[in-house]
């Protein structure tokens, strides 16, 4: 492989792997603000996606409906039926003294149901993606191709992440939701609601999630499966740390130029295995994360 | 009355073990054979989650690995099936207590997730070492040998594996009634205060990594006497999920809990197969259920009272 060759790949890869590490950031953030506050890692994250992707598909198949009503309509169906699980399912878990494992295990068991939900609708017997947003016409970047749509979903990310900065700064709802992952007992004190928080923020990495999915799924196929990008978003968190949101964008876009580079320039093979190896090094070298602050030691 | 419970259990259990292979046909012993496999791997889990703590979520690549060093030992030297069910969970345990190591450097969510990423790591190499594994055309493995006979039917399997079964959950029970089991637990409640009573709370963990990951080589090994055929599709994730779900459902730390969840778990996702195009929701509906009414498990109710109890050994749980 000549220079040239390694530059052209380095730009290709570098480029991509933004594009797609948008999409892991926005999942990892969805992970970690249910971390923080609800001390769950969520493992149905990944089929909430995947779930997102599907309601759009359907609105758009079935009613035959225009992207201006089926995008908000996506928005507000996965939100809510994140915000009733949290509601009616994980707050009676906790009632009845449930601790970390078990609310594992119901978030196991919603990614069971939204699974076997979307396959009855027949949806998910083959291989879809939603019609394209914007054209796919190809743009130069240095040297390398990118599409549209490629930079569409890495402008449409980061004004998320604007967004969702914004929304954990300067509003009252996200410096509550920011208190309760701190320290919810003393949250409770000055009057902060813990459900209603927790309910929020289950809406919110719902929301996160489906405009993922919107934005991924012209690109992609997607099946009923997809849900296994959740472990993408696992890594990118934990590459952040998990506790830290501008750790899990760094984090994203980390796994995503690392996946495209491994793709380039080792084998296709290997791209399914890199993240594990990642989570890996990162947990055995920084365990805390490279924004994960001080590890903690915990005391008796 | 604790123990006559447990006593006769165990007896009616035994009668009906006895009994079935006369009356029932291949598929049932085929299930109650897998039945056993499970209750061998909850055990194992249950040695490194209930006794001692640490969230090893890397069950299924031990028993993964079990199954193939057995399948290979197996198909090279057609030794006496005992000697490759050793020689799996000898491998797997060595493996486990290298793993260990992770629990001297994180806790909780953070080793849950690295052992993750490890179980997801070994089911990469299953599936793409191919000159060992045969990769994702899955590995055939010729019959286990007992003394000359070959192990071709389930029925032929069936009286090694319960007592195979009965031997672990006799060991765990021995051991969680050991000192040994007396320092898992106190590492499990508090690994500090289990060093400042002169417990060496990182071998500890090891050694709790290297029994879990032996159990699960010996399933694995065990496996191997009864099916001829492994796809390490079944050897990912969702079967550490499946025994973890098991010994949850059982009550966390409890041994009982351990077998009655893996019999639990272990016929409802069989049972589910009738039904395929409703079993992801059924069983998610199931966990869900579960978590819901009875986070705590079923056999929690009686540790927790053994626990509050003045004088009790804490929730020794056997």
């Amino acid at each position: 492989m000549s220079f040239a060759d390694i530059w052209l790949f380095l730009q290709q890869g570098v480029w991509s792997g933004l594009v797609t590490g948008s999409v892991y950031a926005l999942l990892a953030v969805a992970v970690v603000i249910v971390f923080k506050t609800t001390d769950v890692p969520n493992f149905a994250q990944g089929e909430i996606f995947m779930v997102g992707g599907y309601v759009a598909l359907f609105m758009i198949l079935v009613p035959g409906w225009h992207y201006a009503v089926v995008i908000p309509a996506t928005l507000a169906a996965v939100a809510v039926i994140c915000a009733l699980f949290q509601r009616v399912v994980m707050e009676r878990v906790i009632r009845a003294k449930g601790v970390g494992v078990q609310l594992v295990i119901a978030t196991l068991g919603l990614a069971y149901v939204l699974k076997g939900a979307v396959r009855q609708t027949g949806l998910g017997d083959s291989p879809r993606s939603l019609p394209a947003l914007v054209s796919s016409d190809t743009v130069m970047i240095g040297d390398a191709v990118l599409t549209r749509l490629d930079l569409m979903i890495l402008g449409a990310a980061i004004v998320v992440m604007l967004a969702l900065y914004v929304l954990f700064n300067h509003t009252r709802i996200g410096k509550a939701m920011r208190a309760v992952g701190m320290n919810p007992r003393a949250a409770q004190i000055v009057g902060v609601s813990l459900v209603r928080i927790r309910m929020a923020v289950w809406a919110l990495a719902g929301l996160i999630s489906a405009v993922s999915a919107i934005l991924i799924t012209p690109k992609i196929l997607i099946t009923p499966d997809i849900g296994h990008v959740a472990i993408l978003a696992f890594a990118a968190a934990i590459v952040g740390g998990i506790t830290s949101i501008p750790g899990a964008v760094v984090g994203g876009f980390i796994i995503g130029v690392a996946e495209n580079l491994v793709g380039l320039f080792v084998s296709t093979n290997a791209i399914v295995v890199a993240p594990f190896l990642a989570i890996l090094i990162v947990l055995i070298v920084r365990p805390q994360g490279i924004l994960g602050g001080k590890a903690q030691v915990k005391k008796v | 009355m604790k123990n006559h419970f447990d006593t006769w259990g165990l007896v009616a259990l035994a009668v009906v073990l006895a009994v079935l292979p006369f009356t029932a046909s291949g598929y049932v012993l085929y299930i109650v054979n897998l039945l056993m496999i499970y209750i061998v791997l909850a055990l194992g889990l249950h040695l490194v989650i209930g006794e001692t703590g640490q969230f090893a979520l890397s069950h299924a690549a031990f028993y993964g690995i079990g199954i193939y060093a057995a399948g290979i030992i197996n198909n090279t030297w057609h030794p006496n099936f005992v000697v490759s069910v050793l020689a799996a969970g000898a491998i797997t345990a060595a493996l486990g207590y290298l793993l260990g190591a992770l629990a001297i450097r994180m806790r909780d969510i953070y080793l849950a997730l690295s052992t993750f990423a490890f179980g997801e790591a070994m089911q990469w190499v299953f599936l793409n070492w191919t000159e060992v594994t045969n990769g994702s055309n899955g590995y055939q493995m010729s019959p286990a040998r007992f003394f000359g006979f070959e192990l071709t039917s389930d029925l032929g399997a069936y009286p090694f594996v319960v007592l195979g079964a009965a031997l672990m959950l006799w060991l765990t029970v021995r051991l969680s009634r050991s000192q040994l089991g007396a320092a898992f637990r106190a590492v499990r409640e508090s690994d500090v205060a289990a060093r400042a009573m002169g417990i060496d709370a990182n071998v500890v963990k090891r050694v709790a990594f290297m029994c879990s990951a032996a159990y699960a080589g010996v399933a694995g090994g065990l496996y191997t006497t009864f099916a001829s055929f492994i796809h390490p599709e079944s050897l990912g994730f969702w079967t550490t999920i499946l025994i973890l779900i098991m010994i949850v459902v059982g009550g966390i730390g409890s041994v009982r809990g351990a077998v009655v969840g893996a019999v639990i778990f272990g016929l409802i996702s069989e049972l589910l197969r009738q039904v395929l195009s409703f079993q992801e929701i059924i069983y998610g509906l199931i966990l869900i259920g579960f978590m819901m009414f009875a986070p705590r498990g079923l056999f929690s109710g009686r540790a927790r009272a053994r626990k509050a109890s003045p004088g009790g050994a804490g929730r020794a749980g056997a």
